[in-house]
Order: C-alpha cells, then structure tokens, then sequence
C-alpha cells in the first residue's frame, strides 16, 4: 500500500530534489527535501506501526517530512532493496533483523550485503520471544518443560511463523542449548498459532508477548520463560529463560527493529540522525507507546547497531547450519 | 469439418504445462514423503494431474465439432502494448504523462479512426488520473517526470 | 450484561454524532474505493490509518467497518457493470451480475447486490449476537485436517460452475492451484517457481491476476463487440427496480446465503470467499432451471452477496473474541484497536463490553447509511455504461494498472497484467471459466499447508482426516457431491438438454438485445 503522511507543498521539493540530486549532499544543508523512508512491510504492521512512531517527531526534528514507503515483501528484503534501488540522499530504511542477518541465508539472489552496503544509524526497539503452552499442558515452567522433552525426543510439537522465521530459529536455538528435540510444524502467523495451542493441536510455540498475553489472562495459556536477557516489561512475571534448566547464562533471541540508510551516506548525517532517533526514543510517551505494541525503546549508537548485525548473523547462521545438516 | 481447434491446442498446451511444472518440480525441490511433505510434493502432484487433464479436454475435441470465435488480434496486441507502456513510463515519468500515453496507445484499436478525439480522451483520462488519485486519494505514487 | 443491555449500551455508543459521522464517512470514502478496480479496503484502510490516530477508538473502528463492508458493495458495482472484480468475493458476483448488466439489467442487478448485502448485513449481526460465544468455540475447534478438508469439499463443490465439460472445469482449478504455489513455501522456507525473482517470492499478486483475467481479457474480447451493439438505453427508474418475481426469486438465496456465510465468515481466513463460492454452487444446484446460471440467474447475485456479507460481519468474531484477524484488513483493524490500548481476545466482551456492543450496533447503523446512500446512486452507476465503450475502455485500462501499481509499488505486477490478460483472453476463447483458477489460486496455498500441517500433526497417519468428526463431514460430502449426480443419471436417464424456455429469459433477450 502507498500512502504518506502530508503532501502539499511536495511539488516545489521535488524540484529541489530534482536539482541537487546529481550534486553530493552536503551534511550542513542536510536535509533539503523530504525524507523517504522505506518500511518492507504493510502499512498497520508492527515494523510500519513503529516506523510512523518515529516519523512524526523526525520530521519536527528535521523541519522537513518524512514520508513513509510501504514497500512489503519476502519478509522485509524488498523493502531494504527499493531502499537501495534509490541514490538521492534521503532515502533510508526501517527494519527488522530478519532482512540484515538471515535473509541472505533464505534467499538466493537477495542483491545486497548486509555489511558492505548497509549503513547502521541507530536500533530502534527490541521484543522478545515468550514460551507459550496450552493451560491443559503439564509442565508449568521452562525446567519442567525441558525434562519432558528429554523423556519423550521429538515428541513434543512447537508451532512457528514459518521454516526460517524467528519463531523457527528461536525454538532450535532454545531446542539445541537445552539439549532436547521438540517437533517443527510451520504456520503463516502467529494467530493460527495461537489457535492451534488453544485448540490442542500442538503443544507449544515461542510467540511475541503480545500475541500470548490476552490468553494467560483468559487462563488459557501459560508462558514458560522470555527469551530476552532481563525480564520483559509488559510481561514482568514471566522468567527469563537464561539461566534456567542448564541454559546458558547468556542465552537471548530477540527481534529487533532498526533504522538504517545506504552505505556510503555521509558520516555526519548518520551522526545527525542517530542524535534525533537517540532523543526520540528517550521520550517517555514515545517509550510507552512502543511498549503497548510489544516493543521495548533502545536506541543507541550506529556502531551498537553495527555490532548486532554481525552478532546475529552469526547466532542464527550456526543455528540454520545445525537445522540444515539435521534435515539431511 | 470444423474441428473444436480451442480445445484442441489448449488441451495440449495445459499437458505440456502441466508436464514441466511437474518434472521441472521433480528435479528441483524435495518431494518428502507423507509424514513431511517437501516443497516439490504438491507441484509435482498437481502438474501430473494438469498433464493427463490437459490430454483429456484435447483428445475428444478432435472428433468434434467446435464453434470458431473471431480472434481479436488487434486488440489483444493493443491492450498488452498499452499494459506494457504503463510498466514501462509508470516509474520514469509519473503518472499524468503514463495515463495520458496509455490511453492514447490503448484507444488507438478501437473501431473508430480518428487522432483527436483520442488526443481529447487521453487528456481527459489524465486529469481524471490525477484528481482521483492524487488528489481525492492522496496516493504517494510519482505525479510527474520530475517527481521521481 | 446480557445480550439484551449490551446492546441497549451499544446504541448510546453507535449512536454519539462523532461516531455517526465517521460511520457515514467510511461507508462512502468504502463504496468510492471499491468501485475503482483493485483499489479495495485495504488500500483505503491504510489512507485512513493515520487519522485513526487522532480519534476515539470507538469512531476509529466504526470508520473502518464502514470502509470494510462499503468498499465490498463497491466491489460488486466494478463487477457487475465492467466486470472488473478486485476480490474473489466479486468475482462471483460478476458471474450472474455482469451477464445481467449487459443484457440491460444492471440497475436490477446492482438493487440486488445492494439488497442482498444489506439483509446478509443485517441477519449476520443476528447471527453474531446470538452466536457469538459458540462462534469463536468453533474457531479453535477446527484443526488443520478440518481446514484442509472443508477447502477441498469446497472447490468439489464449486468445480460445477461455469463449464460444461468437468474436465475443463477441473482443468482450471489445478492451473490456479499450481499458480498457487508460486512463491515462498511456508513449510520448507523453498522459493518454487520463481525462477529467481524477488517480486515472485510473496506469490503472484493477487490483484494482478483477477484483473488480468476478467478485466483485461474482457475489454480486448470487448472493443469491437460494444461498439457494434452501441449504448444501452436511458434507463428508465422502473428498470431498476425489480419484478416481483425478481424479489421471490431473491429471498431463498438471501437466506441460505446467510446462513453459509454467518458460520463460514468466523472461520479466520477462508469464509467470506468459500461461502461466496459455495452458495453459488449451491443455488446452481437446487435451481430448476441450471441453465440459467451464468446467464443472469438473478439467484447468482443474490446468494453470493448475502453470503459473504453475513461472513463479513462474523469474521469479526474471531477479531474480537480471539485476537485473531481473519484476513490483512482485519489485521489492520486489530492493529488500529491494539494502538488505542485496546488488546482484543478472550476477555474483550467483558473488559469491553461498550466497543464490542458498539460495533455491532454500529454495523447495522454503518449498512443502513449504505443502504440510503446507495440507493439513489445506482441510476448514476448504470447511467456509466451509455459512455460509448471507446472512450471508457481506455480509462479502464489505466484504472487497472494503477489499482495493481498501488498495491505494492511494483511495475513487474503490471507487467504480469499483461501476461495474464493475453492468456485470460485466450481462456475465455476457448470457453474456460477464469473463476475457477481464481478459486483454485486462492484456496490452493491454504489447502496445501493445511494438508501438509495435518499430516505432521498426525505424524504421517491420513487416518486423521477420518477420525477428526469435522474434517470427516467435509470429506464425506465431498464424496456425497462427486457420486450424488452419478447416481441420478442412473437413476432418471439423462436430462434432456434443452428444458422449455423459462418466460423471463425471453423478455430479458428481447430487452436487451435492443
């Protein structure tokens, strides 16, 4: 879907980007037109939902508008793409993780490199993953839940967003630094997921907070453990599973959304971003908002960014290394 | 006779479709078996079945009878140069230009001659483009060549 | 708060000016959208998603209803007029209302899409209030194999329509089910078919397709055609309004419609499509005269219409009571409802109880305004088609592109338009019936994952589709539709081809052939 936030006045601008478009952009004059920010997922979906979230203070911040490009998907890598496919010097991008660090797994001919031709501005937000069980099932915590699955490998079921998806990877890594087989059946979305728990036809599934909360609360469901690495705020009774029933310490899978532009944008307007996303995420309405979607503010520095990529995208490659070698 | 030539090409034309989707499936994605079903298990099902359909609808429109349609060659070429030009223009030069040049390209099979009334139509079919879309539906799509 | 106070509530909600005025604005801003091809809810819900920001989120949703359900009466008005379906809910309007309209009736098929939605509209919210609790019971009920096997009784069902010879028909639900898997598999993560394009790795637009197939093929099988017949007449108010008969003929199909649509509509997903497409079939079957069907059989619009407006209002069951959206739209309500702090599920009828009762109320306040809004503008609508077709069809041809182009930005779509429209214009040459493939494009994918999660869930055993008591019902008249019209023939002999001329046909032939 293609929308914008305001279009009035866009006439004059895009001459101006017309104009200087075949000259550098200069950080002082920075920015001389409307910022486009390209989002890969439909409008009203939580990447979207964040990025218009940080798009109307932006655009105070800037004094010019930031208009959002909803530009869905292959889970996000169109979006990265149609980000790159531009060269004016006003467009960047909002993301999640899965297009930086394990797109280039999935997807043969994906066009770019998440390293080379990314530059990093700034995280925007993090959530992560809780473990999900029907009320009618056994086990009440992550320990219990683990020596079940050592008594009976591959017999209890999980549900997931699909071969490759968070939800997947998330399970494996929990699957393998555990030391138990838990059974993969992919779904197309959380909801059918849900239903599915609800309905007793699987057992478990690793699933966004938000998407659980409303059935705990039903009595319904119950949630095992989070997988970030300190308590989540919208669900701060639910333990963390680091730690827990010989996991390790360090054990975190979380998604995260971020705010990106192409390699080779000048430094100091990376700089200039990264300052405004910094000071908007510090807002506490803006934080409270993030939250009541399921999201938690982070922010940061470009580098912090930088280094998560390349984190992840090692974290999940050993995980599908491991999942491909036991499908074969 | 007037042989149901329809069916007749289209029957062969779905077998030998449905042939490559199933061997082009085959050699390409996993068939899994029945517990897990891979990718190339309900290709390779389906373009079977689309194959032995395909002969199905061919073989009996031989011995019969079918009725002939007059094929619209003209138009058809029209139309998908016309549909072809929007993808063309669309991102290049905007909207307002790609309407007007659709409409002119797509109005020139119809059965009356003439170069203005089509000039008139493509203008006509331009602005009402642009107030819908752009201006009642505030869609962000490129206005003008300029506009990028 | 029983039923009864819930909507007492519900109309002191529904019925504040803001949430009245914001009601009338979807509704309208939703029949203008729908009527352009391609431009649906979806594209018109997230125009609005911005202002949903700054309103009450009692008006926020009640405007985005109002887009949902008046953007699918404008659907039909694109599909009956032009036969230019944007969803596969209209294409099976097109079916009957478009044959209708070129035979002059399309005031008469548009009044009765119009009158169909509305008591389908109405008679699902009688169904939602009494049902919902059961509804959203069943929701969770059904597995997988249930899935799986109610979407295959379906296309049995409705590989009836349109074609004389089964092997054609089937012939085009598998093609449609084969482009179907184009795209990502879910389950294995593989890109099929795709042959290394990206714009491919979501599956074929959806939109591009039905457009390719009915609107393109049918303006290039049009141009000279149209011309040669010139306008239609004035139309004259009495030709809008239906016969009697029309309206007797319209009551049963309205009902049945309902019904199928009511109970299919909170299954999340499928409902509003499979119970278009199965009252379709449905009504082509109890019909005395089939023949008529997909000649104008005024029944054709009617049932479907009802059906997958009553499905339209359940589908929010699921929504509400689940937190689980049916469909892209309904996620964006969930989204939009999730922003105001509203979390829908389990516990929203009692944390709630004022949105809730107030949506209901407020879908039957939102489907009356369209009602009155409507009414008046069909004489406008129909009055489109004495525009000589040379001026119109060019226009159509750039409102197809741009509906396609606004989905996602992508000129490889519009493209693929073109590929689809030659091949849609050769089908309907050789008298295939593009629904069908349509059908089989949009059930296929949820068929096979449904099947391929069933099986893994049984860890391999088919048996599941038997032992399931839901998923073996649907198996069961699956079975029952193949062998039922084999047996009558055995037992009655073969109908006679050619049944005596039904009265009506003849005056529509003679009117509309003027």
């Amino acid at each position: 879907m293609i929308t914008h936030i305001s279009r009035r006045g866009f006439s004059a601008a895009a001459i101006a980007i017309a104009l200087t478009a075949a000259t550098p952009v200069l950080a002082q004059e920075w920015p001389t037109g409307p910022l486009h920010v390209y989002v890969g997922f439909p409008a009203g979906s939580s990447p979207d939902t964040i990025a218009r979230m940080i798009a109307e203070p932006l655009a105070e911040a800037l004094g010019q508008p930031v208009v959002i490009e909803n530009k869905p998907g292959a889970g996000g890598v169109i979006g990265v793409q149609q980000m790159l496919a531009q060269s004016d010097g006003h467009s960047f991008g909002v993301t999640i993780n899965g297009p930086l660090t394990t797109a280039q797994r999935m997807i043969a001919d994906i066009g770019y490199d998440a390293v080379t031709d990314i530059a990093p501005v700034s995280l925007i937000a993090t959530t992560p993953l809780v473990l999900a069980v029907s009320s009618d099932f056994a086990a009440d915590d992550a320990a219990s839940f683990i020596e079940d699955a050592k008594a009976r490998p591959g017999e209890i079921s999980y549900g997931s967003v699909g071969q490759g998806s968070g939800a997947h990877l998330t399970a494996e890594l929990f699957a393998s630094e555990a030391g138990i087989e838990l059974f993969h059946i992919p779904f197309q979305s959380y909801a059918e997921v849900t239903t599915s728990i609800l309905g007793g036809e699987i057992d478990s599934g690793f699933m966004a907070p938000s998407a659980a909360l409303p059935h705990v609360e039903a009595g319904k469901m119950k949630m095992l453990g989070v997988t970030s690495a300190e308590p989540f705020p919208q669900v701060p009774d639910v333990p963390v599973l680091a730690g827990q029933a010989g996991l390790p310490d360090n054990f975190r899978a979380e998604l995260w959304d971020a705010f990106i532009a192409p390699a080779g944008t000048d430094p100091a307007i990376i700089e200039r971003l990264n300052t405004e996303i910094t000071a908007i995420l510090g807002d506490k309405e803006i934080q409270e908002k993030l939250l009541a979607i399921g999201w938690k503010a982070e922010g940061g520095a470009p580098d912090l960014l930088a280094q998560r990529i390349v984190e992840d995208t090692e974290l999940w490659g050993a995980v599908i290394d491991k999942t491909e070698a036991a499908a074969e | 006779m007037q042989r149901d030539y329809h069916d007749i090409l289209w029957g062969g034309f779905l077998s030998l479709l449905g042939l490559a989707v199933a061997v082009y499936s085959a050699t390409h994605y996993d068939i899994g078996n029945l517990r897990r079903m891979g990718p190339g298990f309900f290709p390779v099902s389906l373009g079977a079945v689309l194959a032995l359909l395909g002969v199905v609808i061919a073989i009996p429109a031989l011995w019969r009878a079918g009725e002939t349609r007059s094929f619209a060659g003209r138009e058809l070429l029209g139309i998908i140069v016309a549909l072809l030009l929007f993808a063309l223009l669309m991102n290049r030069v905007g909207i307002v230009v790609t309407a007007a040049a659709v409409s002119f390209v797509a109005s020139a099979v119809a059965p009356r001659p003439g170069i203005v009334w089509r000039l008139v139509l493509a203008a006509v079919i331009a602005g009402l483009t642009w107030a819908v879309f752009i201006e009642a539906l505030e869609m962000a799509i490129p206005v003008w060549p300029w506009s990028r | 708060m029983t039923t009864l106070e819930g909507l007492a509530h519900g109309f002191t909600v529904a019925l504040q000016p803001e949430v009245l005025i914001y009601s009338l604005f979807g509704a309208l801003l939703g029949t203008f959208v729908g009527v352009l091809p391609g431009i649906g809810a979806m594209a018109a819900i997230t125009l609005l998603l911005p202002l949903t920001y700054y309103i009450s989120s009692e008006a926020a949703l009640v405007m985005l209803a109002g887009v949902y359900y008046g953007a699918q009466y404008g659907g039909a008005v694109a599909s009956i007029l032009l036969r230019l379906p944007g969803t596969p809910q209209s294409v099976v309007t097109a079916l009957d209302g478009y044959p209708m309209a070129q035979q002059g009736r399309g005031g008469v098929a548009l009044f009765t899409a119009m009158i169909s939605s509305f008591a389908g509209s109405m008679l699902g919210i009688v169904v939602l209030v009494v049902l919902a609790g059961w509804l959203s019971a069943v929701a969770t009920e059904f597995g997988a194999a249930d899935y799986a096997a109610m979407m295959i009784m379906g296309l049995v069902a409705a590989s009836t329509i349109g074609s004389k010879h089964p092997a054609k028909s089937f012939a085009m639900v598998v093609l449609g089910l084969i482009l179907g898997c184009v795209g990502t598999d879910v389950n294995s993560g593989a890109q099929r078919l795709t042959f290394g394009r990206t714009e491919l790795i979501d599956g074929i637009n959806l939109v591009a397709l039905a457009m390719g197939l009915f609107g393109v093929a049918e303006v290039i099988s049009n141009i000279r055609r149209a011309d040669r017949h010139g306008p239609p007449d004035r139309v004259t108010l009495r030709q809008l309004i239906p016969t009697r008969q029309d309206l007797r003929r319209m009551v049963a199909p309205v009902l049945r419609g309902t019904g199928l649509g009511g109970m299919l509509g909170a299954l999340p997903g499928t409902g509003s499509t499979i119970s278009s497409f199965l009252s379709y079939a449905m009504e082509q079957r109890i019909a005395r005269q089939p023949e008529r069907f997909g000649k104008g059989a005024i029944e054709g619009v009617a049932g479907p219409e009802a059906a997958n407006n009553s499905a339209a209002i359940t589908a929010f069951v699921p929504t509400l009571t689940l937190g689980i959206p049916g469909d892209p739209i309904m996620a964006l309500m969930l989204g939009a409802l999730i922003i105001h702090g509203i979390q829908p599920g389990p516990l929203m009828l009692e944390a709630r109880p004022d949105m809730f009762w107030g949506l209901v109320v407020s879908f039957g306040i939102g489907n009356l305004f369209l009602l009155i809004l409507n009414l008046p503008l069909i004489g406008i609508w129909v009055s489109m088609l004495r525009i000589p077709f040379r001026w119109l069809y060019p226009a159509i041809i750039v409102f197809i592109c741009l509906g396609v182009y606004s989905v996602r930005g992508s000129v490889f779509d519009i493209a693929m338009v073109a590929g689809i429209g030659a091949v849609g214009y050769a089908l309907s040459l050789a008298a295939f019936s593009p629904a069908l493939l349509l059908l089989g494009f949009v059930l296929g994918p949820l068929i096979e994952t449904n099947l391929r999660r069933a099986m893994l869930i049984s860890r391999g055993d088919p048996m599941i589709f038997l032992e399931r008591p839901i998923a073996c019902g649907f198996i069961m008249a699956a079975v029952a539709l193949i062998l039922f019209p084999m047996v009558k023939s055995v037992f009655r002999g073969r109908r006679p081809g050619a049944l005596p001329p039904d009265p009506r046909g003849i005056w529509t032939k003679k009117k509309g052939r003027r």
